[in-house]
């Protein structure tokens, strides 16, 4: 009798699965990148990679990075489009990047995420970037870096993770630019990339206004943006600046070095006569990565380092601060602080006309905490 | 009474808590916001003092009535006739609420989860579940809720990691949605808050001095009161102010950003542990239900009426269909439930010292 009971419970443990809800790996297509066009007619092109492993002989893994493309009238009606194209179900729960063309991010970028917000079971923590040109072709731009081992998801995800750990774009993925999005206060600002002959480069940061792009920076204001952003400590955020005119070597003039600690002071600051005034200060410790002038042994001229850093960075900050007002992008929140601590004024003002003629200021600190293990 | 039925204080603080907490955690701060906007976390500290007030009546009823369950007091206070009908309203009300959690789990999960699975048979699932829980003792029943709190620390643990990603402005400025605002944002708290009514069965097998049971109810329901505080702030710095308006379950779906290296989607983590304590509510209140029942029908054991009362509210869960039904139902039923479940011990407790006065004027004279 006990048999009987124990072996009439185990069975019924087969029918706990249920058969209403499966998603069969066999079955299913994983995107890992999806781009997002417009065509000059307004509809949307998507195009997805999925990449599917080959099984050789000797039993490793070769990749073959299949592209997919395919014309909607919203981002939802042409992945059912692509669907059909693909021999298997196409499952985007596992996508690692979304990649926006320019035109399209410069149109509302919510109508094209909205899919994505909206399906329980989209990847809400894909990274998103904006392509120079067209999104399909950084999809599809070749990329000699272990092409056979990767697919184009994972190389341009990686891609940004570095550049996301250099600082040179701000760490956003699908979700977290939702609610700044929303956010009558703020603005976001994304990764962008380029797709060169044999590579796809991360080349700057595409900036926002609501949800439209606004502009691009590049470069060493990348840098200066995310440490305005107020973002403390990244594995390598360095920085090569220009210190001096003097030698005739070219290389002399410039100093690297490596920031370790980043404090923002961030205040915005509402006159009686409700003119408004923003001041970032950065305080950063840096340490000295490079500067083959040497002779760092005197507290002096360490001191003028720290000077010509200080004002060659503060400098910089401001041309920061400048084009983001030009472009109305409030990347740093000032509408966000009036909200919360100046709400009448707020409730008066018309922000996207306000905030390009604010008074919009930086000042960055430099101190050296250290040179290497040279002096 | 059985001696083996008995619970002790600190059971009876985590039956307390395991009632509390359920189905309503994930939408809270959605319902909250409707109202009050981005001072709903201040509503519900509101709410948390009024129920104060329906524990102490509680509370006194049970003391006044040792050893008794509401079912056997009401005809006690308000005469036998008057006490049958009460008591089918009371039960009425006691079923209504166990279809309403039965009604909301369904709608998440199925909306999350389970597309294709059919609604009865997530309800049953989970009802059938109960069941068996019930037909135990209250000793029992304790012991399992006490067992599975230790999963609220996971819970706090996935609410709080929402902290790498927040935006504290967001709540300022705080108060501007105004004290009536506030104050009317507060009754959607109350009903969140509800499960510490089932203190008025489960008081019955506490053990102990009153006056510290008084404390146990209390602590718990204090505790309940800052989780949920604790989870609508968080989510009204993640979310913008803006943003949450379309998004019915802030919790969960502010979790479903958050990877961690081996683990992806947290969102189905938190929602295997939150149907836990849908359970665990769901067991509370079943047993009341059939605590009820029992009373009613003059049974022997409340055993004999669990399948019954399981069954008929899963059957009755499964009517609602569309998002609008659901809607309308929860309205309603949270409606009543307020009223039964915290301003009705109020007023029996006014009647129940009003009779004892007469009573005693009478003797006296």
């Amino acid at each position: 009798m006990r048999s009987v009971k124990l072996i009439s419970l185990f069975s019924s443990l087969l029918l706990l699965t249920g058969c209403w809800d499966q998603t069969q790996l066999n079955e299913t297509k994983l995107v890992r990148a999806a781009g997002f066009d417009y065509l000059k007619n307004g509809k949307i092109r998507n195009s997805a990679s999925i990449p599917q492993s080959i099984n050789t002989d000797t039993g490793t893994g070769q990749v073959n990075n299949q592209i997919f493309h395919a014309v909607g009238n919203t981002a939802r009606q042409s992945r059912i489009k692509l669907d059909r194209k693909v021999s298997e179900k196409v499952d985007a729960s596992k996508n690692l990047i979304v990649i926006l063309g320019e035109e399209a991010a410069r149109k509302d970028i919510y109508h094209i995420l909205d899919v994505f917000y909206r399906d329980p079971k989209s990847a809400l923590n894909a990274r998103i970037a904006v392509a120079k040109g067209k999104a399909s072709d950084v999809l599809s731009a070749r990329f000699e870096e272990t092409e056979t081992s990767i697919g184009v998801g994972t190389y341009l995800n990686e891609s940004i993770r570095s550049a996301e750990d250099a600082a040179i774009v701000p760490v956003e993925n699908i979700q977290t630019v939702c609610p700044i999005m929303f956010d009558p206060g703020q603005d976001f600002a994304l990764p962008y990339l380029v797709a060169e002959k044999n590579a796809v480069s991360v080349n700057g940061i595409a900036v926002f206004h609501g949800n439209k792009m606004v502009g691009t920076i590049h470069g060493a204001q990348g840098v200066l943006f995310t440490l305005l952003t107020g973002k403390q400590k990244n594995r390598s955020m360095s920085l090569t600046r220009k210190i001096s005119n003097k030698h005739k070597d070219r290389i002399l003039n410039y100093v690297s070095i490596k920031v370790k600690r980043n404090k923002r002071t961030f205040n915005v600051n509402v006159s009686p006569d409700d003119k408004i005034s923003a001041h970032i200060t950065l305080n950063m410790s840096v340490v000295i990565t490079e500067y083959p002038g040497d002779n760092l042994t005197s507290k002096k001229k360490i001191n003028k380092i720290e000077h010509a850093l200080t004002k060659s960075l503060t400098k910089e900050a401001n041309n920061v601060l400048k084009k983001l007002q030009d472009m109305n992008s409030d990347a740093f929140g000032v509408g966000r602080k009036l909200i919360a601590f100046h709400n009448p004024t707020w409730k008066k003002l018309n922000w996207n006309e306000e905030y390009p003629n604010i008074d919009y200021t930086a000042s960055v600190n430099v101190k050296v905490i250290g040179h290497g293990i040279i002096e | 009474m059985n001696s083996s039925h008995t619970i002790t204080h600190r059971q009876l603080f985590f039956v307390i808590i395991q009632s509390q907490i359920g189905v309503g955690v994930l939408s809270l701060p959605y319902t909250l916001f409707a109202k009050a906007k981005t001072d709903g976390w201040i509503s519900l500290l509101l709410a948390g003092l009024f129920i104060q007030i329906s524990i102490l009546a509680i509370w006194k009823l049970c003391e006044m009535y040792p050893k008794q369950t509401i079912f056997d007091f009401i005809p006690k206070i308000v005469g036998t006739k008057l006490g049958v009908v009460l008591n089918i309203l009371f039960v009425v009300h006691l079923f209504s609420v166990c279809v309403i959690i039965l009604i909301l789990y369904n709608s998440i999960v199925s909306k999350w989860i389970f597309f294709q699975t059919p609604r009865l048979v997530v309800i049953l699932i989970l009802a059938l579940t109960c069941v068996y829980c019930i037909t135990c003792t209250a000793r029992e029943i304790a012991r399992f809720l006490m067992l599975v709190s230790p999963l609220l620390l996971v819970l706090f643990f996935f609410v709080a990691y929402a902290y790498s990603d927040v935006h504290l402005l967001y709540a300022f400025p705080v108060g501007a949605a105004g004290i009536k605002t506030i104050l009317s944002g507060s009754s959607d708290a109350l009903i969140s808050l509800l499960g510490f009514d089932t203190a008025l069965v489960f008081l019955a097998y506490t053990q102990g001095r009153s006056n510290s049971k008084l404390k146990v109810i209390s602590y718990a329901s204090l505790c309940v009161t800052l989780f949920y505080c604790f989870v609508t702030f968080t989510t009204y710095i993640f979310f913008n102010p803006v943003e949450i308006v379309i998004v019915p379950e802030p919790v969960l779906y502010m979790l479903k950003a958050f990877s961690f290296k081996i683990l992806e989607r947290t969102d189905l983590i938190f929602l295997s542990i939150w149907i836990v304590f849908v359970t665990t509510s769901l067991i509370s209140y079943l047993f009341f239900t059939a605590k009820g029942v029992q009373t009613l029908f003059k049974l022997k054991h409340h055993k004999s009426a669990a399948p019954y009362v399981g069954i008929i509210c899963a059957l009755i869960a499964s009517i609602p269909g569309s998002k609008l039904d659901v809607q309308l139902w929860s309205k309603l039923i949270g409606m009543s439930a307020l009223c039964c479940s915290s301003l009705f011990p109020i007023f029996l407790l006014l009647i129940a010292i009003f009779r004892k006065r007469k009573e005693k004027g009478a003797v006296s004279t």
